[in-house]
């Protein structure tokens, strides 16, 4: 995967109209823009290329977005995704997001709002991005295992190694930034995600099974993703009780 | 709805009550005539035995049939007259009779108003199914060109550009708004021909003419977009068919060829006719982004779009209301291509019109371009 470049955005819009008014507006707005017509143009742009974020739409010829978000993930590939798509029902936004967006406009949106939105997503991308920056942030080691932040890769305690999908490394961040600390669900909704992307916390909860599974000896009684009951969760280093 | 749903579901039931009591009263009445026949019998077979008991114990004959009238007596043998042996029969044959023609008749009917109400019930069941995927995808369509218009109009308030930069937008949202307008045509044209509410006027059309008048019309926009339409179709040849079913028909081909040859960076559009046995042959050729050979079928679909054509849009109902129109007319459509890059053509083949079926004057009127 290349190197993403900051304030490159890449959008995916079959529809002319509404691809030039995105572009023209992301421009405006000091980025630097491509366009793919579909998604197998998508795949092979970003194969040679690096971007900050991906403009996706759903409803695409060939490939839907959500096979070539699915695509890009398996790749390994971790550029952001926002999905633009004319459902926006729930399930549609979980299918959406499960397929590794990291956030979803249902068309017809608001400019102001799109504007936001990808900005957010370029934030929180930025804070990752330089809270792994130096040798001492860039990697973490507990309890036998260890995670690289740069590069979304892990060896888990068993020697397996192990590859995070990029939700999974920026809770992970968000927990090591407050080792120690309480961090509620809602926190690291905002913090990972955003704002109202997902219906529930829940979907927190699953995240950190997910890791709890990566990296506890004992997923079922856990050492170093603990449980606050009704509050959230304690990442601890060492390992607690 | 629900009303008419609960009103239809309470009739079947009423009917298949209905059907059970008259089964069960058939058989019941049917159990009554055939005990009442042999009660008959029985009584009857009585008085043969008094008749006789009387002749042995040397009653006068005449006495005894005085007596029981019914008993006729032979050489001091009595029996049951044979007329009213056959009056049993009948009678025992004719209840027989009546119950399984009236019988058969009412649960048949019975079982008719069943079949009708149990397959609208199922007709209502899949026409909502449809309306709800139809909608589904209807309003997808409208979302994008919306999302398009009102990102045009956030713009204008947002960035508020001069006239010059402004431009570009308003055109954008004048195609916009064009689109959504073919769009409500579309689907009304296609909701029409689903209902069967279309009842073609089909008469003899000169084919030449009939396409002149519908390519003269894409002349402008062929232009600006560098796509060249020529037809060569000879004079003579006539169809049989609606004119503005086939002017619809022409018209949507001939919006998708542009649209595919638009996309491909321009190209050139070529209409040629042959008449074949009882059938003129309309072939409508582009050198546009065509699709995969395999596509061809799909293509003719409601909502099915091409996938190959970056930066196209349409429906999805333009080549679905050609085949229903097509089919309509006793034509045919299909299309073709070698594959993606390699443009396409379209085939519409209509019934060819008698000859000398065309006024001489209507032929004669209009040559090609």
């Amino acid at each position: 995967m290349s190197v993403a470049a900051p304030g490159h955005v890449l959008v995916v819009e079959d529809d002319p109209n509404l691809a030039a008014g995105v572009m023209e507006n992301l421009r405006a707005e000091g980025y630097e823009v491509s366009l793919a017509g579909d998604g197998e143009q998508a795949l092979s742009w970003l194969a040679a290329h690096g971007c900050a974020l991906v403009i996706l739409d759903v409803m695409l010829p060939g490939a839907d977005g959500v096979t070539v978000c699915r695509t890009l993930r398996e790749r390994g590939n971790t550029t952001p995704v926002l999905f633009l798509t004319a459902r926006g029902d729930p399930a549609d936004r979980v299918r959406g997001l499960e397929a590794g967006g990291d956030d979803y406009l249902a068309k017809p949106f608001h400019l102001q709002e799109f504007l936001l939105r990808v900005r957010a997503i370029l934030r929180r991308w930025d804070w990752y991005r330089s809270a792994s920056a130096t040798a001492d942030t860039a990697m973490l080691r507990f309890g036998g295992n260890e995670v690289d932040f740069r590069v979304f890769r892990a060896r888990a305690w068993t020697g397996e190694a192990q590859e995070l999908t990029e939700k999974e490394a920026m809770i992970l961040k968000v927990l090591v930034e407050h080792a120690g600390q309480i961090v509620s669900r809602e926190d690291l909704l905002e913090r990972v995600w955003g704002y109202d992307v997902f219906p529930s916390t829940r979907t927190v909860d699953n995240f950190i099974l997910r890791l709890r599974k990566r990296f506890e000896r004992d997923p079922a009684n856990p050492r170093h993703f603990l449980t606050v009951w009704g509050v959230g969760y304690r990442f601890l280093i060492e390992g607690g009780p | 709805m629900k009303a008419v749903r609960v009103f239809q579901l309470t009739a079947l039931a009423l009917v298949v009550v209905s059907a059970v009591q008259v089964g069960w009263w058939l058989y019941d009445q049917h159990a009554y005539a055939v005990e009442k026949v042999r009660a008959a019998r029985a009584a009857y077979a009585e008085q043969t035995a008094a008749a006789q008991a009387l002749l042995d114990s040397g009653a006068a004959p005449e006495r005894v049939q005085q007596l029981l009238p019914g008993i006729v007596i032979e050489r001091g043998h009595a029996a049951l007259a044979p007329e009213i042996v056959r009056a049993l029969t009948t009678e025992e044959e004719r209840r027989y009779r009546q119950y399984a023609w009236e019988g058969s008749f009412f649960l048949l009917a019975l079982a008719a108003c069943i079949a009708v109400i149990a397959r609208a019930l199922r007709e209502e069941a899949h026409v909502r199914e449809q309306q709800d995927s139809f909608l589904a995808m209807v309003s997808h369509q409208f979302k994008t060109p919306l999302a398009s218009l009102q990102l045009s109009l956030e713009t204008l308030a947002l960035r508020t550009p001069g006239p010059q930069a402004a431009r570009p937008l308003i055109d954008r949202m004048l195609a916009d708004v064009a689109r959504m307008e073919q769009m409500v045509t579309q689907i009304l044209e296609s909701a029409r021909l689903e209902r069967g509410r279309v009842e073609l006027k089909t008469e003899p059309l000169q084919l030449a003419a009939a396409v002149a008048r519908v390519v003269a019309q894409f002349d402008e926009r062929a232009r600006q977009e560098h796509i060249s339409i020529s037809s060569d179709i000879g004079p003579t040849l006539t169809v049989v068919s609606d004119p503005l079913a086939l002017d619809v028909v022409v018209r949507n081909v001939l919006e998708n060829a542009l649209a595919a040859v638009k996309g491909a960076g321009g190209g050139n559009i070529t209409l040629t006719a042959r008449a074949l046995d009882r059938e003129v042959e309309l072939l409508v050729r582009d050198s546009g982004v065509g699709f995969a050979p395999a596509e061809g079928r799909r293509l003719f679909q409601k909502f099915a779009r091409l996938r190959s054509g970056a930066g196209y849009y349409g429906t999805g109902l333009g080549l679905y209301i050609v085949r229903r129109l097509m089919e309509l007319a006793d034509g045919r459509v299909s299309a073709h291509s070698d594959g993606v890059g390699q443009g396409a053509s379209v085939c519409l083949t209509w019934p060819a019109a008698p000859a000398g079926a065309l006024p001489q004057a209507a032929a004669s009127q209009e040559m090609q371009p």
